[in-house]
């Protein structure tokens, strides 16, 4: 724990130095920040869960990123076109078996492994960017809707109850089965885009029709996403709104967008950040659900939603391997995220971190 | 244990001896409440004094093992006489007698009415169940006639349509009154008032007054009242507590607290009470801040802000003193001046 | 309880107001869904099915595909909401179907609620009042391990256990009551008027149905069937709605209220009254919800574990692309939604007095 706090101490002050460079005094201005992340840091690495979390989502982010390029077989080949015996193979342990993949094989004789490889890369981009571009849309209307309040209030709040009106599977599920003739339309024409999301992804162009379903499942997604945080926000902007801070602000002079950004979102924030790490986990496993029931790409595309739902038609008999081995991977990602963000629910409590706090006086003064 | 002489002269209905609390928190002990001491006899009133976070309102709680975690009663014994004339101790009676003596023979009115006050019930049925918690054989009818006269003594108009209201549908005022008013629902021979007319206009407050004294000459009722207000002390008080930073530093009548205080904590808050009859330059207030309780210092706790502290101060804590009858503070001026004026 | 009924039928009636606004929205988006986002609506209705042009023509004119917007979204309205909306490839009424499938789904919804509210409220409970205990530590995993679960994995395998090894139940169709039974409640509204509605209205839920025609045999098994399902989902959900009974326990414990209970020397029994009441407002809120989940549809329960209920009846249209069913399923569902928000949000009312201005 030590060398966590170590390591992510230096990383504040590598950024405080930076800012530094760039307007001096700056490290002075803001030294009881400075002071309050490094309460903060000390916090998480006092965590066992919060550690144990974030180096979960470390190596997750670190498998999406370096997976396509690590895998060892394209999953666009089909292997058992060469090899019969591949399909569904068992997992292959040495002594009492060699030759075969260690973790068995898919319907289409593909290593389980490799493929998963591919998985993170897709399930990580489309989790991330569903929660960082929900997330942001839901603040901003939300911060806009609680503080202007009136007309504009009502509108957005209407809005809001109509999306959240639809339980969120089902709204997905009806936006994902009508979009891909669309944005498969879209892809086919403009090759910039094609290029961007299949780079994004790590799939090859050719699969620009399973692209777009899954563009679909993404666009879908963030249409679910963003109410619940446009709730949210518009709630804690209510209850920041009238509070004493906020009318001197504006007796200054501020404008309203100062205002909402410089005064409102830091308090409203905290619980925000908390939620979108949950999301996080609740995204990933919400995409894999959508694959699983046929929404997403397809045949060859190796997302791990659907591979495990072509498996159930062989199981258990024959494809008990790649449930057990790739329902874990998505345990293991989404309990990461979900790990990650109760530690971080108990650091940003102000209670936990004063205690924290009495710690680390204690801890400095030995 | 069991044997232990429960003595209590004839008119003192409680008696606290040497109360220990202290707070068990991340950031160390608090030692809330230190060897605090005092009695209350039947039908009087005492004032218990002293600026916020000294201890009154804990000290008050600690009486009937209020007290929750990381709060703890380190010691000290608390002296009843019951209805029935039985002397117990409060602190080491099971709990099932300490919850017959709760809100029967001792209520509390507690400061918030506020937060104290359950917003799914009405009024109605919060005085209903502080009486059938104590009297089996009532009927409901019953308990609301009780519970509307109730209302009606203290003062609140309407009381058959406000019987039935939720707290949130009454002001502060109306609410401070109501908590009042379930405080004296079964006759308690102690009522503990923290801060009762606070929230209540002067015409208000001072019909309050009048009724507790009312109450109090019926049915020989005891009363602890709590409060930062000279004004209402002086009104109503027999005899005053002063306590600071969880000690007791000065008792007495009403008349030699006043006009004899010994303290000088006790000195600078009768002076920080300005006369309205008279024209001052600037309000007193008393320098410095209340020090901290975690680990208190070994002398007199007022030594930092004391004009008079001398070097015995900072060394050791003062004993009580007696300055006439009845009449104690816990200063070293007084030994040194013999103990008297 | 008194005071209780001026306050609460102003805030019904007000509520209701606002259901018909969010009805026009969701009316609004399915029409989106199926006209305007679909880069080729008549396909998508029609199917990949070869047509000749002249039947297209006339499916072209009957649902307005050349008509403006307004038309065609005024023509979806009449069909969702007089419950008419006609495949033009099987020429069939979509919504005649989805009643049964919808008391299916209702009975699922009532196993997996059953099971939810038995593991997690008691568990919740025990967790605040052991705090920090290692049951407290279990319910804190097990909530953890249930949101990051994926919900199918888990299923396999409890199929796995229970129908592959131990085999306790079975896994198609659902069981039904005998046909005189069914007759019998369907005739109900003829010679009861009213009464006899509601009653019909239940009994068409295939468990209510046999209970009240006494068929306990049929209701034995519609447990038998559905145990497993429910089971998961008690599972899954189960260790969350037990942390937010604990943590909603804990907060109404730690209230002044509370103190000022044991003040008044009440009984323990009252004072967990007070302590119990406070902290399920939003205990209540969220099994609601929950409910309404479980209503709308557990798809991947039904897909799983084979039950011919609203979701899986929606998925199959996925799989074979049967727009109109979709819509109509969409449509549906989301009503149901709407509806169980409303009654969470006035039973809400009910037991908080203070929400109702």
């Amino acid at each position: 724990m030590e060398f966590v706090y170590k390591t992510l101490k230096s990383i504040i002050w590598a950024y405080a130095k930076l800012r530094e460079k760039l307007s001096p005094g700056w490290i002075l201005k803001n030294s009881s920040r400075i002071r309050e992340w490094e309460l903060m840091v000390y916090a998480y690495s006092k965590s066992p869960i919060g550690v144990i979390g974030g180096l979960i989502v470390l190596i997750v982010f670190i498998l999406a990123v370096i997976g396509p390029l690590i895998a060892w077989e394209p999953y666009w080949e089909y292997k058992i076109l060469y090899d019969e015996n591949l399909r569904y193979h068992p997992p292959c342990l040495p002594p009492s078996c060699s030759g075969y993949p260690l973790f068995g094989t898919d319907e289409w004789g593909r290593d389980i492994v490799a493929m998963s490889l591919y998985g993170f890369r897709i399930s990580f981009v489309i989790s991330i960017v569903v929660v960082f571009l929900g997330a942001p849309l839901g603040i901003i209307l939300g911060l806009i809707s609680g503080y202007k309040g009136g007309v504009v209030d009502e509108i957005i709040m209407r809005v809001t109850d109509i999306f959240l009106a639809f339980p969120g599977l089902v709204l997905a599920i009806a936006f994902a089965s009508v979009l891909p003739q669309r944005i498969r339309g879209v892809l086919e024409t403009n090759s910039a885009l094609r290029a961007f999301f299949s780079g994004l992804f790590g799939l090859r162009q050719e699969e620009y029709g399973q692209l777009a379903a899954l563009l679909s499942i993404w666009f879908a997604m963030v249409i679910v996403w963003w109410p619940g945080y446009a709730r949210i926000v518009r709630g804690s902007v209510l209850s920041v709104r009238e509070m004493p801070f906020i009318e001197a602000a504006k007796l200054s002079g501020l404008s309203t967008w100062s205002i909402l950004f410089k005064h409102i979102l830091p308090n409203v924030l905290s619980p925000v950040l908390v939620m979108m790490t949950f999301d996080i986990a609740t995204a990933t496993l919400f995409a894999a659900s959508l694959s699983f029931l046929g929404l997403g790409p397809q045949e060859p595309v190796p997302e791990l939603g659907f591979v495990i739902s072509k498996a159930g038609g062989y199981f258990p008999e024959r494809s008990t391997h790649v449930v057990l081995y790739l329902g874990i991977i998505l345990l293991i990602i989404a309990l990461g995220w979900n790990l990650l963000g109760d530690a971080l629910r108990d650091i940003l409590d102000p209670k936990t971190r004063r205690a924290i706090e009495y710690r680390l006086e204690k801890e400095k003064k030995k | 244990m069991m044997n232990e002489i429960t003595h209590l002269p004839e008119d003192i209905i409680l008696k606290v001896e040497d109360l220990d609390v202290r707070f068990y928190t991340y950031a160390g002990v608090v030692h809330a409440v230190s060897n605090v001491s005092f009695y209350v006899r039947e039908g009087e009133t005492i004032a218990l004094v002293g600026e916020t976070g000294c201890g009154k309102s804990v000290t008050t709680r600690a009486i009937t093992k209020l007290i929750e975690s990381p709060g703890r009663i380190e010691g000290g014994k608390v002296l009843f006489r019951r209805r029935n004339g039985k002397i117990v101790d409060l602190l080491k009676i099971s709990d099932e007698e300490l919850r017959e003596i709760r809100g029967n023979e001792i209520a509390y009115v507690f400061q918030d009415p506020t937060s104290a006050l359950d917003p799914l019930y009405t009024i109605g049925y919060h005085i209903h169940e502080t009486i059938i918690a104590h009297k089996s054989k009532i009927s409901k009818k019953e308990t609301f006639k009780q519970a509307v006269n109730l209302l009606k003594h203290v003062l609140i108009p309407s009381p058959e349509v406000r019987v039935k209201n939720y707290p949130h549908e009454m002001s502060g005022g109306m609410r401070q009154r109501s908590v009042i008013a379930i405080g004296l629902s079964n006759m308690p021979r102690l009522l503990i008032a923290d801060e009762p007319t606070t929230n209540l206009d002067v015409t208000v407050q001072a019909q309050i007054l009048d009724l507790l004294k009312k109450i109090q000459e019926e049915y020989k009722m005891g009363l602890i009242l709590i409060t930062h207000n000279l004004g209402i002390v002086a009104e109503v008080a027999d005899r005053v507590y002063v306590m600071y930073a969880g000690k007791m530093v000065e008792e007495g009548p009403l008349e030699q607290i006043f006009y004899n205080p010994q303290h000088p904590y006790t000195k600078l808050l009768l002076r920080a009470v300005p006369d309205p009859t008279k024209k001052i330059e600037k309000l007193e207030s008393i320098p410095g801040v209340v020090p901290s309780l975690i680990s208190p210092p070994a002398g007199c706790r007022f030594q930092p802000r004391c004009l008079y502290a001398m070097d015995i101060c900072g060394r050791q804590e003062p004993p009580l003193v007696e300055v006439e009858s009845e009449h104690r503070a816990a200063c070293w001026l007084l030994e040194k001046r013999g103990g008297s004026k | 309880m008194e005071g209780v009924n001026v306050g609460l039928a102003s805030f019904i009636a007000r509520r209701i107001i606002t259901f018909i606004p969010t009805l026009i929205g969701v009316l609004l988006i399915t029409y989106l869904i199926a006209y305007a986002i679909p880069a080729d609506p008549v396909r998508a209705w029609v199917g990949e099915k070869l047509m000749n042009p002249e039947t297209l023509e006339q499916i072209k004119a009957k649902y307005k595909f050349n008509a403006p917007w307004y038309e065609q979204f005024i023509f979806l309205i009449q069909q969702l909401l007089t419950g008419q909306l006609e495949d033009p490839v099987r020429h069939k009424n979509v919504f005649t179907e989805l009643t049964s499938r919808f008391a299916v789904t209702f009975e699922l919804a009532i196993v997996g609620f059953l099971f939810l509210v038995l593991i997690g409220l008691p568990l919740g409970i025990i967790a605040a009042v052991k705090k920090d205990s290692p049951v407290d530590f279990a319910v804190r995993v097990m909530a953890l391990v249930g949101s990051s679960l994926p919900a199918f994995v888990l299923y396999y395998f409890l199929i796995l256990a229970f129908f592959n090894y131990i085999q306790t139940t079975y896994l198609a169709g659902i069981p039904m009551p005998s046909s005189a039974c069914t007759t019998t409640l369907s005739s109900l509204p003829q010679t009861i008027p009213v009464l006899g509605n509601i009653v019909s209205a239940i009994g068409s839920i295939p468990m209510f149905g046999a209970m009240m025609c006494g068929e306990w045999s049929i209701v034995l098994d519609t447990f038998k069937r559905l145990y497993l399902p429910g089971l998961a989902l008690g599972l899954l959900n189960g260790g969350f709605i037990a942390r937010i009974v604990r943590n909603s326990l804990l907060d109404a414990l730690s209230t002044e209220y509370i103190s000022y209970a044991k003040a008044r020397g009440l009984r323990k029994l009252s004072v967990w009254r007070h302590a119990l009441k406070n902290a399920m407002v939003p205990v209540v809120t969220v099994l609601g919800l929950n409910f309404g989940g479980l209503l709308s549809g557990a798809i991947i329960a039904e897909t799983v574990f084979n039950i011919p209920g609203l979701g899986r009846y929606m998925y199959d249209a996925i799989m074979r692309l049967n727009f109109p069913v979709i819509i109509a399923c969409t449509f549906l569902i989301a009503v149901i939604y709407i509806v169980v928000n409303l009654v969470v949000d006035i039973l809400y009312a009910v037991i908080d007095p203070r929400i109702r201005y």
